[in-house]
């Protein structure tokens, strides 16, 4: 990773479907090694950015940079450097949790003693009888866990993660992020979109998003002294009321 | 390596739904075998009725041979006048026969009947073949009877049937049920696939990772081609071993053809696949051209007897030349001489097909 350039650069970005413009010219960076909070209600953008980001969706105007690489230019290069985790997992339902695994793992072009060692992994953390059983039978949090886990299996410098918290319980919640820290601890950069307010603590900034505009952006604490609001809630009803409500 | 685990993730997901194994793998042997009994055009049992007003001996020996023909049965007998028309409007008969000794004075002193034979043409097919075999019975007791009298027939045009001297039309028919079961289960499988994975909300998951866009074009193809095969080698004994069609061909040949076949019909189901935003939608489409390739292929009816402006319809139906490759395998032991055009232009099809399916879906993943 190259340290001097930020690992996620966005320029001036637009979204458009037909007339509708989904976003609207955001510009924002991410810092290498850094958990980036996105936050915004339902529809306010934060999925057709990442979406823009990881090249699922063709970007309108504007420019994303990932290490530095365009993403309209060497896509499989920038491929390469993320890691994307899904709204709803993503993970196939009729295999079992190995199975997605071993799957996930071998397109990620794990070889067989790596994708063993990685199963193996994953068996010291989640029991042998809930891995073998069909990922729809399996726990959320658990369904949470393993679409983390292969998520990160290409081994990713820059992990986007499209509200890896919805519909899971507060404990769930609450390890994920643990699991979170111990990836920035690893030299991961991180960026997170949610609706949850609360998981802005979490952050080292957050990214305030709503109808297709940046409407605040900064560290959680800073953002409250400037703002001089007492919770990120308030701060959150206040940055959008000052850009309309939908 | 990568292409491997996405093969065998679509095989565990297919074989993990039972309802469709059952639909791959048993509907198969059932289709072929009801498609094998039900699509015949051989006729038996023709219901007729008979009225005899003839004194003669003639009409009699002719009468008897009806009576003795498979091919008829005899519903209703008469020696009176009738209305001949009324079993014909009440479905109790498909033919009345009429036999009456000739009014005319010069005609009258011929030792054979007049014959009238009154034809429900409803079913214009029943009828013609029906109206074909009673000719014959006519034609072969005046053949007969002018040998009893010695006297020689000057022409007659004795047919040899090659290939199907039985004319069973289960052979004619039973090769084309193999080309239409791989097309039907590679058709529904593969339509379905790419799809599946946009309900399910995976495909994101499939685009964003290591592999290329050919590596997910194929995985999502060879699945579906392998179960085909395997289809195709269960039609394959059914047709030969229930219905004792001979095989006289080379398998290498039929199998050549059917890769080639795969080719078009994989690329043309992606193509649904891609455009497709539901199951319901694929399914559909897959449905509607599976109609269009099947009458078009000249599975039923021969593709010569198509209008002319819907002729090129059939002519870039892949299944057209398949059937007509197979048949030439399967019946006439045919080898590549007499079929490579019919392969040369199953194989542009088949170029052609990949060439916009993998375009299209190129751009449907860089959306």
């Amino acid at each position: 990773m190259n340290a001097a350039a930020p690992a996620i650069a966005v320029r001036d970005l637009s979204k458009n479907f037909g007339r509708f413009q989904a976003v609207k010219g955001i510009s924002f960076d991410v810092a290498p090694g850094e958990i980036v909070g996105f936050l915004g209600p339902n529809g306010a953008g934060k999925t057709t950015t990442i979406k823009m980001i990881t090249g699922l969706l063709k970007i309108t105007s504007g420019t994303v940079l990932v290490d530095g690489l365009d993403r309209r230019e060497q896509p499989a290069q920038v491929k390469r450097k993320l890691g994307y985790m899904s709204q709803k997992f993503s993970l196939y339902p009729l295999l079992t949790a190995l199975e997605n695994i071993e799957f996930f793992g071998g397109i990620s072009g794990l070889a067989p003693r790596e994708l063993k060692a990685a199963m193996a992994r994953m068996g010291e953390q989640v029991d042998a009888a809930v891995l073998g059983q069909k990922i729809h039978d399996v726990p959320p949090g658990i369904r949470q866990k393993v679409a983390l886990f292969v998520c990160l299996l290409p081994g990713p410098e820059i992990i986007l993660l499209d509200e890896p918290t919805s519909g899971v319980d507060p404990e769930a919640r609450r390890l994920f992020w643990s699991e979170i820290y111990r990836l920035k601890t690893q030299g991961k950069t991180l960026l997170v979109s949610t609706h949850n307010l609360d998981e802005a603590e979490y952050c080292d900034r957050i990214i305030i998003i709503h109808n297709g505009e940046i409407v605040a952006a900064g560290a959680p604490d800073e953002l409250l002294r400037r703002k001089q609001k007492a919770s990120i809630e308030e701060l959150f009803k206040d940055a959008i009321s000052e850009h309309g409500q939908d | 390596m990568k292409l491997f685990y996405l093969i065998k993730k679509e095989l565990i997901e297919i074989t993990r739904q039972k309802e469709l194994l059952f639909l791959m793998f048993v509907s198969p042997v059932i289709q072929i075998v009801i498609l094998g009994y039900v699509i015949s055009t051989d006729i038996r049992h023709v219901p007729v009725g008979i009225v005899n007003l003839s004194q003669g001996q003639a009409a009699e020996r002719i009468v008897e041979r009806v009576r003795r023909s498979p091919l008829f049965d005899v519903r209703l007998e008469s020696r009176h006048g009738m209305d001949y028309l009324y079993p014909l409007k009440k479905g109790e008969v498909k033919a009345m026969l009429v036999f009456r000794d000739a009014l005319d004075r010069r005609r009258s002193l011929l030792k054979y009947p007049e014959v009238q034979v009154l034809m429900d043409g409803i079913d214009s097919n029943t009828s013609m073949i029906a109206a074909g075999y009673f000719n014959g019975i006519i034609k072969q007791y005046i053949l007969d009877d002018m040998e009893k009298l010695g006297r020689g027939v000057p022409l007659a045009g004795r047919p040899v049937f090659r290939f199907n001297p039985q004319l069973r039309s289960i052979n004619y028919m039973g090769p084309g049920i193999v080309g239409f079961l791989l097309t039907i289960i590679t058709m529904f499988l593969t339509s379905a696939s790419l799809v599946r994975e946009k309900e399910q909300q995976t495909l994101d998951t499939l685009l964003i990772s290591r592999l290329s866009t050919l590596e997910i074009y194929v995985g999502k193809a060879l699945p579906s081609a392998l179960i085909g095969l395997v289809d195709m080698v269960i039609g394959l004994l059914v047709v030969v071993l229930w219905f004792d069609i001979p095989f006289r061909g080379s398998l290498f040949y039929l199998f050549l053809a059917a890769l080639v076949y795969l080719a078009a019909i994989l690329a043309y189901s992606l193509l649904i696949s891609v455009l497709s935003a539901t199951t319901q939608q694929a399914m559909f489409f897959a449905w509607f051209s599976l109609m269009i390739f099947l009458l078009m292929s000249g599975f039923f009816t021969p593709v010569e007897n198509i209008p002319p402006a819907l002729r090129l319809v059939a002519d870039v139906n892949p299944l057209r030349y398949l059937i007509k490759i197979i048949r030439e395998i399967f019946l006439k032991g045919n080898g590549i001489a007499y079929f490579w055009k019919d392969l040369l232009a199953l194989a542009a099809i088949a170029v052609t097909l990949v060439s916009i399916s993998l375009l299209n879906f190129k751009r449907f993943i860089s959306k």
